[in-house]
């Protein structure tokens, strides 16, 4: 067990620190398991710092780091098992984008946790959520592939228990099962990949070449890599985990799923597949694009029929991912082509959307947790007029709304402009199938987009404004404050993000020099004031900053002008108009049902909704009662792993009697065959 | 210094002139079915008027009612800046290309939509989500239709797709713009609220989609809303005028004269297209909301026809 | 002059699609005169073109031709039989108008594939005006498919003859005179038979909805 660090620096010993930090956070919420309060502040305070560590590590790591850093911790007897850590550019970015999302969800548990006091085992949960961000951190910063694997297993493992937190209600251990089952599928996969790759290199190091591989065999590893990673994005059509998984567990947990678990995976896809196995076919690349469409605008399309706020995050999250596989697919494209220029703005692209999909996803789902904290239902349909109630929730939770709709001053529009911009840049007389499917994908992206907006709208409009539909929202209050802080301040670098792009964008830019080789931003010098310059790629420019001072200036003047015109601004309050009936109540306004019932319509092909209608009471135009129920279709469980699911029990069902007979002479028998096969295995090779 | 001229021009033509275009329209609809109708400047009566009023708000909304006026007004001016209405003068630090304008306008959209859904009212709830359908649907052939015109012009940004159109002569007599024409006049009426899509004088909840997000507003409040709907009108039309029909190559002078004649030669255009728009409201029905999809599939299809013969021309 | 060509070959596929677009029938027998109308006016052009340069006006009778029967007399006829027939409107469809729409779209993108390789038509401008045509003759049969109604066969027919006329032209700038003209005659006797079968067949069975043929198997 030896310690060797080569290259460590500054960001290696602050790397090492934060790793000490969190194994500390869970060790002490062992330990102070009794006493829940102290128990919570202490443990994530102690994430926070751990936090803080990460971030100023990657950030060395990005702006002013050549090579990699590289910390060898243990070297045990047992050979290629051994926690070999290695951080460069690619793993730094993603660490940074962990460490934002924990120091924020650190500061809103220390407020959410508190409605566990008493009521749960506190100083579990608190060492699960320890344990969780440290596997996490080790995924992306694991120098080889056994550590990988082992990494990758313990965040599965430990997400699942976090999922299964409040496990009397029996949804969630449903949602728990089947996101075990899913995510070990994914995994067998991963670990045939692996197993294929050891096979032809005899080694486990994913830094080396990858040159012994016959093209073949990295085609096998292609798809398996695809479908294991894609099973954690949750692309479709392995997606039917994360509707459920997402929502059962406790809020903070969400947030960090939905942020960065899923993260894991592109980081994964880029790691192995772009990185050491290198692209070497166009096929690859059309493939991820594909997938990105579908999970794109299925996933946007599932969202705005939910009346769930956390499932609405949830399939929202799998259109995120899938606008995030757009981007690969097109980079993965156009590397195959040659064309490495757009080949590094799609990449920038797509690692500009994880980054803007942590922040606001996060700060949405931790604004979903403040609306359960405050009213302890998620159904939008009981919710609304919370704007009046808890105002700074509702501001924040509208500036996570805003940026997930990609709309202008925001972060989540940038990426979607680079989006744009790598799938302008691929189409160029001449391919005539990458052209077709390019311009199929601008289209897609602008109907999910739309359709994200939409969702938002109705999550945003039908819980937060309006008037009260039960009792639970009439009487909700404001959440502690430092739940809001924590949401504050993703929502503030959303906002940041998107107003001064050019700065993220500096450091995405050294990342994707180191994969690609190319820097989109190679000839524009001038040090930190690059960060006010306007976004230039090959001519096109957009400056937010700008268009942001612009509609400043215009509210400016208007209300000037307005002053002159009409005078002193008179107001006078009245009920909404109700055609005459003075009667309106909270049962008159739109509902999350109605809201999406049109488009329910449209793509009725898709959701093939049914319908019933219970009506009670004897009189026909009187009736007591009236129950409508309108449900969707879950189209992929019933046609695709439903049948998987029928296959494998009967397949099953038939072999159990033959193979378990539960005669004690069958199964020493087996055992007989099973050494003289091994001896004559060892006696052929 | 020129930047400062450019920015005067752009909002004072494009403030000024978008409710003219309203008057246009409202007067040759009244002219046809052998009414006078109001006055050509009505508008700017009714927006003045509306100015000075008291504005009731309603008790259960809350101060998102009162942001969006200005968040409607401010996006159609920002938007507006970005879409020259004449090439004679670059825009220097107003650089933006045709995604932003689109995002810009989404903005303005996302808080009408929101703020419809503030009071509690049923017609509000319902304005927001038939918007959503409709928009969600159209939006494809807005980008595709974009994408493809920006495709032949090597560039997204829009003054350089203006000034590459001046070069290629009449655009018009190519099979991509043609197309990307007609799908351009079938977005303008769906964005702007026109029949056959939605109807802007209506007052019954049936056939309201645009005015039911209005309904709540009152005082100022509502002549910004008013006046943010016809600048986002009168941009569009720039966008098609100046992109599918360039004159500004074919005026000899230079100077100010150039920039004066420029600026009449834009407002003769975007009169005529004011009343083709008029001709087609009161030559059609307005559709019924199911039909809408059959409208915005077929212009989707187009914009990707068009996009279709450009790859194959290459031009 | 290739430029107007190209784009009437364009705007004629366009008519196409609105064609498919509209569930009434007088706007199918209202887009079907504008095709014609714009096939004759590529055909006049073409003719004028060729009187220029070689002193023929076989095209620019053609035109006439056009103008007279599939602009004036057939949409005439269409119209008689249509104001005998007690429905307007195609209220049920096997499939929705969208995705109609959209098949009409692959039914573009699929000739484009199948056509562009062959030889003799990678000439740059004349591919495009190939495509558009064929895939007339295309979403024409397509139309034909799609409609459940006598009136709707009958317009989907014709379609598919413009399609063919329209690829003839375009292909080859005219075909021999003596073959457009049995074409034309042709085309008209057709339509005057089907005009009078769908009257007759109204007359017997109060209905022209073709999927009640169904009813006379067995």
């Amino acid at each position: 067990m030896l310690l060797t660090i080569r290259n460590m620096g500054g960001q290696g010993t602050l790397l090492f620190v934060s790793i000490l930090l969190y194994i500390f956070a869970a060790a002490a919420s062992l330990v102070l398991m009794k006493r829940h309060k102290i128990c919570n502040i202490v443990s994530n305070t102690l994430c926070i710092l751990a936090a803080t560590a990460g971030i100023a590590a990657s950030i060395i790591e990005i702006f002013f780091n050549q090579a990699l850093t590289d910390i060898h911790i243990f070297q045990s007897t047992i050979p290629l098992l051994s926690i070999d850590i290695k951080m460069d550019k690619l793993s730094a970015f993603f660490v940074l984008c962990l460490s934002v999302l924990v120091v924020c969800v650190s500061l809103y548990s220390i407020g959410y946790i508190s409605h566990y006091y008493g009521k749960r085992n506190v100083g579990l949960f608190n060492f699960m959520y320890a344990t969780f961000i440290l596997s996490m951190l080790f995924v992306m910063i694991s120098g080889n592939a056994v550590f990988f694997f082992i990494a990758w297993e313990v965040m599965a493992m430990i997400s699942y228990f976090l999922v299964v937190f409040e496990s009397e209600q029996e949804e969630n251990q449903r949602a728990g099962k089947l996101y075990v089952i899913m995510t070990h599928i994914g995994t067998a996969f991963l670990l045939i990949g692996f197993m294929i790759m050891y096979s032809y290199t005899k080694s486990f190091d994913m830094f080396a070449s990858s040159a012994a591989i016959p093209p073949f065999a990295k085609n096998i590893i292609f798809i398996m890599f695809l479908i294991g990673f894609g099973t954690k994005a949750g692309v479709i059509p392995v997606h039917i985990w994360l509707p459920h998984a997402h929502p059962a567990a406790p809020s903070n947990v969400s947030a960090l799923m939905s942020g960065i678990m899923i993260k894991t995976a592109i980081y994964g896809i880029l790691r192995f597949v772009f990185s050491y196995l290198g692209i070497q076919n166009t096929w690859w690349g059309v493939t991820i694009l594909v997938i990105g469409i579908v999970s794109a605008v299925l996933g946007v399309a599932y969202a705005f029929v939910e009346k769930n706020i956390k499932r609405l995050l949830a399939y929202s999250s799998i259109e995120n991912i899938g606008i995030i596989f757009i981007g690969l697919g097109v980079a993965f494209i156009a590397q195959a082509q040659g064309n490495s220029t757009v080949c590094a703005l799609a990449i920038t692209a797509a690692l500009f959307h994880s980054f803007n999909h942590t922040l606001f996803k996060g700060s949405l789902f931790l604004g979903a947790g403040s609306v359960h904290y405050a009213t302890h239902t998620k159904n939008m349909e009981e919710l609304g007029g919370l704007i009046k109630k808890m105002p700074v929730t509702a501001l924040f939770f509208l500036g996570g709304a805003l940026s997930i709709a990609a709309v202008v001053p925001f972060n989540g529009f940038i990426s979607e402009w680079l989006t744009y911009q790598s799938l302008f840049a691929t189409i160029t007389p001449g391919q005539s199938v990458i052209n077709i499917l390019s311009i199929l994908t601008v289209a897609v992206l602008a109907m999910a987009g739309a359709l994200a907006a939409a969702s938002i709208i109705k999550l945003y409009g039908i819980s937060f404004l309006g008037l009260p539909r039960s009792d639970h929202a009439a009487k909700a209050t404001e959440v502690p404050g430092i739940m809001n802080i924590g949401m504050g301040i993703l929502v503030s670098l959303c906002l940041l993000a998107g107003l001064f792009p050019m700065a993220v964008l500096q450091g995405i830019d050294k990342v994707t020099l180191g994969l690609t080789g190319l820097s989109i931003l190679g000839r524009l010098k001038g040090g930190f004031l690059l960060a006010f310059y306007p976004m230039n790629i090959s001519g096109n420019a957009i400056s937010p900053a700008v268009i942001v001072g612009v509609l400043a200036g215009v509210i400016l003047t208007v209300l000037i002008v307005i002053r002159m015109i009409g005078g002193k601004y008179i107001e006078r309050k009245y009920g909404t108009w109700d055609c005459g009936f003075e009667a309106l109540s909270e049962r008159m306004q739109y509902s999350a049902t109605g809201f999406s019932k049109p488009i329910k319509i449209v793509f009725k092909a898709l959701f093939r909704p049914t319908r019933s209608i219970k009506i009670e009471g004897d009189l026909t135009y009187h009736p007591e009662s009236i129950e409508y129920t309108v449900s969707a279709e879950p189209i992929f469980e019933k046609y695709l792993y439903g049948p998987l699911v029928r296959a494998v029990k009967n397949f099953s069902k038939k072999i159990k009697f033959r193979i378990q007979t539960g005669s004690i002479h069958t199964y020493l028998i087996y055992i007989f065959l099973a050494v003289l096969a091994l001896m004559l295995y060892n006696r052929l090779s | 210094m020129i930047n400062v001229v450019y920015a005067v021009i752009q909002i004072v033509v494009l403030v000024l002139a978008a409710p003219l275009v309203n008057g246009i329209i409202k007067k040759v609809k009244a002219l046809t079915q052998k009414r006078k109708g109001a006055p050509l400047f009505q508008m700017y009566y009714d927006l003045f008027k509306m100015c000075k009023k008291t504005v009731v708000v309603s008790d259960v909304s809350s101060w998102i009612l009162k942001v969006t006026p200005y968040i409607v007004f401010s996006t159609a001016v920002a938007a507006g800046l970005l879409v020259p209405v004449t090439t004679l003068i670059q825009p220097g630090w107003f650089t933006g290309d045709i995604i932003i304008v689109v995002a810009i306008f989404a903005l303005g959209r996302f808080f009408m939509m929101l703020a419809a859904l503030d009071t509690a009212s049923t017609f509000g709830g319902m304005g927001s989500s038939r918007e959503a359908m409709i928009s969600s649907l159209i939006e494809p052939s807005i980008l595709v239709t974009l994408f493809t015109i920006g495709l032949t012009a090597k560039s997204t940004a829009l003054f350089p797709i203006m000034n590459f159109m001046k070069s290629t002569g009449t655009p018009l007599i190519h099979p991509v713009y043609i197309i990307a024409f007609i799908t351009f006049f079938i977005i303008i009426i769906t964005e702007t609220s026109r029949i056959p899509v939605d109807d802007p004088s209506t007052h019954l909840e049936l056939t309201m989609v645009h005015e039911a997000m209005l309904l709540e507003y009152s005082g100022r409040n509502l002549a910004l809303m008013e006046l943010g709907a016809a600048i986002k009108q009168l941009v569009f039309i720039t966008l098609l005028v100046n992109i599918f029909i360039p004159l500004d190559q074919l005026i000899g002078v230079a100077g100010i004269a150039a920039v004066a004649i420029s600026l009449g030669i834009y407002l003769i255009k975007v009169v005529c297209v004011s009343i083709i728009i008029a001709v087609i409201e009161v030559s059609t029905v307005k559709l019924r909301l199911f039909s809408i999809p059959n409208l915005a599939a077929l212009s989707f299809i187009l914009s990707f026809l068009g996009f279709l013969q450009y790859f194959v021309f290459g031009r | 002059m290739s430029d107007y060509l190209d784009v009437l070959s364009v705007l004629i596929l366009l008519s196409s699609f609105i064609l498919m677009a509209n569930k009434r029938t007088k706007s199918h027998i209202r887009t079907f005169r504008i095709q014609a109308a714009m096939i004759a006016l590529a055909a006049g052009i073409m003719g004028i073109d060729s009187l220029y340069k070689e002193g023929q006006f076989d095209l620019l009778v053609v035109c006439a031709v056009i103008i007279a029967i599939k602009v004036i007399y057939i949409p005439h006829l269409l119209k008689k039989v249509d104001a005998n027939v007690e429905y307007k409107v195609e209220k049920d469809f096997f499939l929705n108008i969208p995705i109609l729409i959209i098949g009409c779209c692959f039914i573009v993108v699929f000739t484009y594939f199948s056509i562009s390789t062959s030889e003799g038509i990678n000439a740059g401008t004349l591919n495009m005006r190939v495509v558009n045509s064929v895939s007339l003759i295309l979403i024409g049969l397509f139309f034909m498919i799609s409609r459940k109604k006598a009136i709707g066969q009958i317009v989907g027919f014709l379609v598919i003859e413009n399609g063919i006329f329209v690829t003839a032209m375009f292909a080859t700038q005219g075909m021999p005179f003596i073959v457009d003209m049995g074409m034309f005659i042709d085309l008209l006797s057709a339509v005057m038979i089907l005009g009078i079968m769908v009257f007759k067949i109204n007359e017997k069975f109060k209905s022209v909805d073709i999927n009640k043929l169904k009813n006379l198997r067995g």
